[in-house]
């Protein structure tokens, strides 16, 4: 029964690590590939989420208004990076304060728009056992969602022309800029593609967080410290950073309180800031 | 000078002060309502300006600072609330206990933030971080001191206002009354900073903002003076806590929230960042924009346009409101930089400049050798410094050459300690300083000039020189004396006053110069420092190095062949890390192999 518990534990904070990291892989591609943090992300996922919700009261199955939210994120990521982040390239506490503006506007815009309280979609019901307790399953399938969604990113990033493009822009600017590619429009890609991925998971989290106005801020913290824990390496650095951090509040909180979890969280973060100063993937070889 | 320009350089003097005056003869007038939400505008822009000290000024945009505001806070009133009975005054008790915690505080994370020589973004982060962390753990923490009860997320009330009389008999201020004491403190504090940030302790921490690594390199603890700026900015945070809690009689978690946090960078972007009395503007704007837009607290539309506020300040509006008016009113100034124009060649006289070494030379001790013993540096898989062991000592320079990537600046900058190595040693005299700390080293007698001209952009001429003389001297006056023989040399007389950024690039290496030469040091190392000098300043530099060669150890890396020659001292050729050859000019000129390693022929590539 004791090893059950224990797997029950350790399941749940897997998933709830996966979580995390479903909230965080935008905002890394647009770390990594851009240098820009964007502290609208949790908004953009707000977003997502308030799209997907829409769409299936209008009667369109859930399943479908995933992509429905995904291209509305986009198309909202590629006005915001046009319009402001473009003027701002080089300095990041500059875009860090401006995509922080356009959070709180973002925020009040879905306050007037949604209200406060909007309801939520139920959760697919089915429920597995193990041993004397029952875990959701809806949860722990984002384990794979998870695991999709990292494979969907490397696969962007390696055999894609555009993913050659983004990396050669990030390496070497002015050499990509020198053999042809224009690096203004991959940027463009890559903040509509980081929104992008923060709508995905806004819409195929809105089960577990019921879209709220202020649902963003409740990710993005977490989200952002995760991916300056990570450091440089977009994608392994983040899965690492994501399931130490996120999985390891959730083990502290199951077996403490909600509280404790979250200060795990934030002094881990500072412990591992202080010893790792660039990031703990700052000396890695591997760059994926 | 003319009214406008004394009017510009006195002009964060006479504005606040007439806006102080302004605001404490009208602070009986005005509706008790408006005063009491007044106030804490004031008490945001004390806040706005912790930040600017540490932003503006430190260069570290700290999101931390509503940290060591709530935590003056809860210090600050714990102790008012258990000692005011005692004497009926508040202030005096929650005021230097509020100043006193966030001052701790701040050093505390300063410590970790500077002293580990975090990144820029990492600090931020991190400062955030420990916002963050109080946020959580203040919502369960229960605690009883004395009388205070200090209730979690149920906050800490009964928190006494202000009272300035004494004795049981003292009542707590009115709106109208504790608005004018609160802009008296906040003017004190004001007009306290502005003159520690023009003092030498300011003037440094402006070096170190504007490049940390050329202040380290003039010998200064950069760590400690950011630490030290980084903790009085908190003791001006926990005040102006300390006194929210008087004025709200009421403190909880939420003055570690986020909209807390962010709402201070606000206030100082609005008003201008680096100006001090801007978030004083920015918090008096941004406050009376919700009071008149939202009937008073955050609430309708104004996070909405406080959003769009701020994405147009960080687009359009860079400097804020004063730093956009300042520029302005330059233009109608006299450009102070148009010395810099008619400036002449510089022409080293050798009879000033042997005065100045012999002077160092009395104040600073004999040359010092410097020696490395099996140096090594390795990035990854390449190795710029391949166990290098020389001895370089004083009567004539040394110069190292050697093709592109030979591993010349590498190997003077692992013996200047920007880089670390990862074997041997390097000596200075007879001490061991492998491991010290590069102002530590720089201290002992090592003077840097890097490849590129180091020089304070925004600082004149004479200020940059201040700073190195300074160093040495630690004496306002003594520092004078040495910049203005210095100034002599360079013949800079009419261009002191022009920023070292208005100067050409010639001008600036030779500015740099002047600095290491103002440090008075031992052993002088030089990195291509002809480069983009002109054949005639090039022919002044030589004479300049072989002058200093007599007085101090002299090692010189370059490129310019034909400078080399001039310098007709000792020669070492690097190739791939290593010492390839070594002798005179003639010698090296004559080596085959070294002519193969340098037009990359043959087998020696």
């Amino acid at each position: 029964m004791e090893l059950d518990y224990l797997a029950t534990v350790l399941l749940s904070s897997l998933a709830s690590a996966s979580i995390l990291l479903i909230a965080t892989i935008g905002l890394a591609v647009v770390f990594g590939l851009m240098g820009v943090i964007n502290l609208a992300h949790g908004e953009f996922l707000m977003i997502g989420a308030y799209a997907a919700l829409t769409t299936t009261k209008l009667g369109i199955p859930y399943i479908l208004s995933i992509p429905v939210a995904v291209l509305i994120t986009m198309a909202i990521g590629a006005v915001v990076e046009i319009l402001v982040i473009r003027r701002l390239y080089g300095r990041i506490f500059d875009t860090m304060l401006a995509t922080w503006g356009i959070s709180m506007a973002f925020l009040q815009l879905a306050v007037l728009i949604f209200g406060t309280v909007t309801p939520g979609i139920g959760m697919p019901q089915y429920n597995f056992q193990i041993g004397d307790y029952s875990l959701a399953g809806y949860p722990i399938l984002m384990i794979g969602v998870a695991a999709l969604m990292m494979a969907f990113v490397y696969f962007l990033m390696t055999k894609t022309v555009y993913g050659m493009k983004a990396r050669a822009s990030i390496q070497e600017p002015e050499m990509a800029r020198a053999i042809g590619i224009q690096s203004a429009r991959v940027n463009t890609m890559t903040f509509a593609i980081g929104c992008g991925l923060a709508g995905f998971a806004g819409a195929v989290l809105l089960p577990i967080v019921p879209a709220t106005p202020s649902m963003g801020s409740v990710f993005v913290i977490k989200a952002f410290l995760t991916v300056v824990v990570a450091g440089p390496v977009t994608l392994t650095g983040s899965a690492l950073a994501a399931i130490g951090l996120g999985g390891g509040a959730s083990v502290t909180a199951s077996f403490l309180t909600s509280v404790a979890g979250d200060a795990f969280f934030f002094l881990i973060t500072a412990t591992l800031l202080w010893l790792y100063p660039l990031g703990i993937s700052a000396k890695w070889r591997w760059k994926m | 000078m003319n009214f406008s320009q004394k009017l510009y350089s006195s002009a964060g003097v006479v504005f606040p002060a007439f806006g102080t005056i302004a605001v404490l003869a009208s602070s009986g007038l005005i509706d008790p309502y408006l005063a009491y939400v007044a106030t804490s505008w004031i008490i945001f822009g004390l806040l706005g300006l912790s930040l600017d000290i540490v932003w503006g000024r430190g260069g570290l945009l700290s999101l931390g600072q509503t940290a060591f505001y709530g935590l003056g806070g809860y210090f600050g009133s714990v102790i008012a609330i258990n000692m005011a009975p005692v004497t009926g005054n508040t202030l005096i008790w929650s005021l230097p206990a509020g100043a006193a915690f966030g001052a701790l505080s701040a050093a505390a994370l300063g410590y970790i933030i500077f002293y580990a020589r975090m990144g820029s973004l990492q600090s931020t982060i991190l400062s955030y971080t420990f916002t963050l962390l109080l946020l959580v753990l203040t919502q369960t923490f229960r605690l009883d001191v004395g009388d205070a009860v200090i209730g979690g997320d149920n906050g800490m009330s009964n928190i006494p206002g202000f009272v300035l009389g004494f004795g049981s008999a003292a009542e707590a201020l009115t709106p109208n009354s504790a608005f004018a004491t609160v802009v008296v403190i906040a003017a004190v504090l004001y007009f306290f900073t502005r003159w520690l940030m023009r003092s030498t302790f300011g003037r440094i921490v402006n070096c170190v903002r504007i490049d940390s690594q050329k202040t380290e390199l003039l010998g200064y603890d950069v760590r400690k003076y950011q630490l030290l700026n980084f903790a009085y900015a908190g003791a001006i945070a926990g005040i102006a806590g300390a006194m929210f809690g008087a004025w709200s009689n009421y403190l909880n978690p939420s003055v570690f929230s986020v909209s807390e946090a962010i709402s201070v960078p606000i206030f100082v972007l609005v008003g201008g960042l680096g100006t001090l009395a801007g978030p004083f503007l920015g918090a008096l704007i941004i406050g009376g924009l919700s009071f008149w837009l939202g009937g008073g607290s955050v609430g309708g539309q104004t996070t909405l346009i406080l959003g769009l506020i701020l994405v147009l300040l960080v687009m359009y509006l860079q400097n804020g409101m004063l730093g956009g008016l300042t520029l302005v009113w330059k233009k109608f100034l006299p450009d102070s930089n148009e010395a810099a124009r008619l400036a002449g060649a510089v022409q080293i006289d050798t009879d000033v400049l042997e005065g100045i070494l012999k002077d160092a030379a009395d104040h600073a001790g004999p040359a010092k050798d410097v020696s490395s013993t099996n140096l090594f540096k390795q990035f990854g898989g390449v190795i710029p410094v391949n166990k290098i062991s020389r001895h370089f000592t004083t009567g004539r320079p040394y110069s190292i050459i050697g093709p592109n990537g030979a591993g010349k600046s590498s190997f003077l900058k692992t013996c200047v300690g920007i880089y670390k190595p990862e074997g041997g040693k390097v000596q200075l005299g007879d001490e061991d300083i492998t491991r010290s700390q590069i102002f530590d080293r720089v201290k002992k007698g090592l003077g840097v000039k890097n490849q590129k001209p180091q020089v304070y952009g925004e600082l004149t001429v004479l200020e940059n020189l201040w700073v190195a003389a300074f160093s040495r001297t630690r004496n306002d006056a003594d520092a004078l004396v040495i910049c203005n023989k210095i100034l002599g040399m360079l013949g800079f007389e009419k261009q002191s006053g022009v920023e070292a950024s208005a100067l050409s690039h010639g001008q600036q290496q030779w500015l740099d110069i002047g600095m290491v030469l103002c440090l008075a040091p031992r052993v002088v190392f030089l990195d291509e420092p002809a480069a983009g000098m002109t054949n005639e300043e090039t022919r002044e530099l030589s004479l300049l190095v072989r002058t200093l060669a007599k007085h101090t150890t002299v090692v010189v890396v370059e490129h310019d062949m034909e400078f080399v020659r001039t310098l007709e001292g000792h020669v070492t050729v690097l190739h791939q890390g290593k010492v390839f050859a070594e002798g005179d000019i003639q010698t090296v000129r004559a080596n085959e192999r070294v002519l193969d390693i340098y037009l990359g022929r043959r087998e020696h590539v």
